[in-house]
């Protein structure tokens, strides 16, 4: 299986764009009021350094992903043991993220629909592109969407021009202060650069020359279309309505109305929603299957599949409401990101560079 | 193995054909709702009202024979809130109720009178509702009334409200930058109002002031003239026609202004909050019953002079007006110190609606004919 290194920056927008406008943008609003967007942007630079520490540890072993270079630096047992976190995350992610975005469907598409047969489209179509092609399917997948993705955010901005009011963006700063604006930056950014997909899928590209920019690109293309977001939506709908809308840039994309004949275009925010979601969830569980597999020492990673599909159907459903889900965000920002995103990764890379050292000092 | 992942995929197709099923409502099961209105029935209860469309009354197509059917029809309910209301009503008609195309928000005066914070929630929360509706508030009657009453331009009245506010020149006045100022530190609604005018139709004949702290309670009322002049302090106005006595000239003068603007400056001296407020706008004379004549650059500048000086003596009675009488804050005031002093708003945010009253304002009219029509001096006078 191969990733291109333009499939990566795709990869990396795709996965990303759509689930942070659609879950990260209320919540930093919340915290920072009219001064979210500076929340992105700081958000985005950690981001982009939890980027380059990622990507650093993983050129560093070239063509193996995680849990081959953590056996080899930490031994077989202990090595599997700080991947198991890791495991139980990218398991995790997709249920989260499918029952979320099928309750949203739910509640402004498909109301009579029940969610589990919601949940189970998606599932279907998920289980085809993992299972038919794998890591370069997906890769090939989010080249093709990933523009569309950008260029229908693009014109939702364009056509909402008309409602934006500058006003709402005064005063700057000093209405939350430096606390509350990184307060508000750090779930961004724990967002920006991936729930640690970047430590796998850097090996299934050929040549990593460019890797590390590429992937920077990937991430700054993400932290630029979601600072516009959170910028549109405060345009049109100030700070204090804002906090209190779900999904406030799909709403801020009902807005639109021109000479009352453009409206409704939240059909194509809907569109590209699905594209995004698919993206996402396909890649955490590509990767979950992928990292089990080799964890497990099974040859054929698609039969991890055949059982993570189920489990992570039947987490969805289990989910009881979204305060579980609002919940799990919590947990994820405090103690979930923190340790898996950062620590260990450093951990990893002190190592990788003290073997290196012991392995010259001989010669 | 890639046989398997087919045949799952084609298993699924039909799903995807399935759910549209699921889901499917024909337009003709369902009940188009144009404009919803709320109000307090006579003993206290909340009262909603609804102005369903009917389709096969409006249809433009040749039904020959058989009588015209009305274009519309108006139900009322009452209920416990909004939506018990609204259900109630969904129990009475056989079609689905649609509120995707809603227009039109009234509140009518008895219930505003009560306040109208219980009623802002569903209308934000129901994800059918359209953010592009406008809010009105009924003067002296009830949103059935109006629903009920038959327009000379359009098969029901919610397309005339909609779009009456750009036709006399106001921006629109949308239900959301209602609940956008409802939930801001200061300022106080000032939302549009209709009322029966004296050929019988219900048309915009100025705003209401609502108390935000207070349930949105209504305060009071503005007639149109003082209701352009608070917009144009708001930023709300694109034209309106300005008509003056001019003693120098010994006739009226008129003014229509198309370009607007305004700035609002805060200024602190010893702890004291002074607002300086400057207007601007530029237009056309359209009727001169004077004298003089504006193509004489003295003359010009006189007209300019005395339209600008009276237009300020009225908008400072307003302000004044507002400040003693309403005590509310609907120019934004509160606002722009927000904007401009956001360290000192902190402290002053809390005691605001006290503060409003007693506050310095000047008013700086500067107003600009930039040309006169197709005449120069009055066609009346030699």
């Amino acid at each position: 299986m191969k990733l291109s290194e333009t499939q990566l920056v795709w990869v990396i927008a795709t996965t990303e764009i759509i689930a942070m406008i659609g879950l990260k943008i209320t919540p930093a609003i919340q915290i920072a009021k009219q001064d979210a967007w500076l929340s992105m942007l700081v958000g985005g630079i950690v981001g982009l350094a939890i980027t380059f520490l990622a990507v650093k540890l993983s050129i560093l072993h070239p063509n193996q992903t995680l849990i081959q270079y953590s056996q080899e630096l930490l031994g077989k047992w202990f090595g599997r043991l700080i991947v198991l976190p890791y495991l139980l995350a990218w398991f995790i992610l997709p249920a989260i993220l499918l029952r979320s975005f099928a309750d949203f469907i739910h509640l402004v598409l498909l109301n009579r629909t029940p969610v589990w047969l919601i949940i189970l489209l998606f599932i279907g179509l998920m289980t085809y592109l993992t299972y038919s092609s794998g890591i370069s399917g997906i890769g090939r997948y989010c080249e093709l969407v990933g523009p569309i993705i950008i260029i229908t955010l693009l014109i939702s901005f364009l056509l909402n021009l008309q409602n934006i009011e500058w006003h709402h963006l005064l005063p700057f700063y000093f209405d939350s202060g430096e606390v509350n604006i990184l307060k508000g930056s750090l779930a961004p950014a724990f967002w920006f650069s991936g729930p640690f997909v970047l430590l796998v899928i850097v090996s299934f590209i050929q040549t990593p020359q460019k890797v590390l920019a590429k992937s920077m690109l990937g991430v700054g293309i993400t932290v630029f279309m979601v600072f516009a977001s959170t910028l549109m939506v405060l345009l049109v709908f100030g700070p204090n309505l804002a906090a209190k809308l779900k999904f406030s840039y799909f709403v801020s994309v009902r807005t639109i109305d021109i000479l009352s004949f453009i409206q409704n275009a939240d059909v194509f925010i809907m569109f590209i929603w699905v594209f995004g979601v698919i993206a996402q969830s396909s890649l955490y569980i590509f990767i979950a299957s992928y990292e089990t597999a080799n964890c497990l020492k099974v040859k054929d990673w698609r039969k991890i599949i055949w059982f993570g599909i189920p489990v992570i159907y039947i987490m969805a459903i289990l989910i009881p409401d979204e305060t579980a889900i609002t919940l799990f965000d919590k947990f994820w920002t405090a103690v979930v990101y923190p340790i898996c995103g950062i620590l260990i990764p450093l951990f990893l890379l002190i190592i990788t560079s003290f073997k290196k050292k012991e392995r010259i000092k001989p010669i | 193995m890639k046989h398997t992942a087919k045949i799952c995929f084609q298993l699924l197709l039909p799903l995807f054909i399935t759910t549209g099923c699921w889901n499917l409502k024909e337009p003709d099961q369902l009940a188009f709702v144009a404009g919803n209105g709320l109000d307090l029935t006579q003993d206290g209860k909340l009262e909603a009202s609804a102005l369903l469309v009917t389709p096969s009354g409006i249809g433009g197509g040749q039904i020959s024979g058989g009588e015209k059917k009305e274009s519309f029809h108006v139900m009322n309910t009452t209920g416990k809130n909004v939506s018990d209301a609204l259900a109630n009503m969904q129990s009475m008609i056989s079609r689905v109720v649609f509120a995707g195309h809603r227009d039109i928000f009234l509140v009518g005066q008895k219930l505003a009178e009560k306040g109208i914070g219980d009623t802002i929630d569903p209308f934000m929360r129901n994800a059918q509702s359209d953010m592009r509706a406008m809010i009105y508030v009924v003067k002296n009657g009830r949103p059935q009334d109006v629903f009920s009453s038959e327009p000379f331009f359009d098969p029901f009245i919610t397309t005339t409200l909609s779009e009456e506010q750009e036709a006399i020149g106001l921006k629109p006045y949308l239900a959301r930058e209602f609940v956008v100022d409802v939930l801001s530190d200061a300022t106080q609604p000032l939302l549009p109002a209709v009322s029966l005018n004296p050929s019988k139709q219900y048309s915009y004949s100025g705003s209401a002031i609502l108390d935000k702290d207070d349930g949105v309670k209504l305060v009071g009322f503005l007639d149109k003239k003082e209701s352009n002049y608070a917009l144009w302090i708001t930023n709300r106005i694109t034209s309106f026609t300005l008509t003056t006595y001019v003693p120098e000239g010994g006739g009226d003068i008129s003014l229509t202004i198309d370009t607007v603007g305004r700035r609002i400056r805060v200024k602190q001296i010893d702890e004291m909050i002074q607002i300086d407020v400057h207007l601007t706008g530029e237009g056309a004379i359209i009727e001169n019953n004077t004298n003089l004549d504006p193509s004489n650059r003295k003359d010009l500048l006189l007209i300019q002079e005395k339209i600008s000086q009276k237009t300020q003596k009225s908008i400072q009675q307003l302000v004044k007006k507002v400040q003693k009488e309403y005590k509310m804050d609907i120019f934004g005031f509160g606002e722009s110190v927000h904007q401009q002093y956001p360290l000192q708003w902190k402290t002053m945010k809390h005691n605001w609606p006290k503060t409003f009253p007693t506050l310095h304002v000047s008013v700086k009219v500067d107003l600009q004919c930039r040309d006169s029509g197709l005449a120069n001096s009055s066609l009346n006078r030699r």
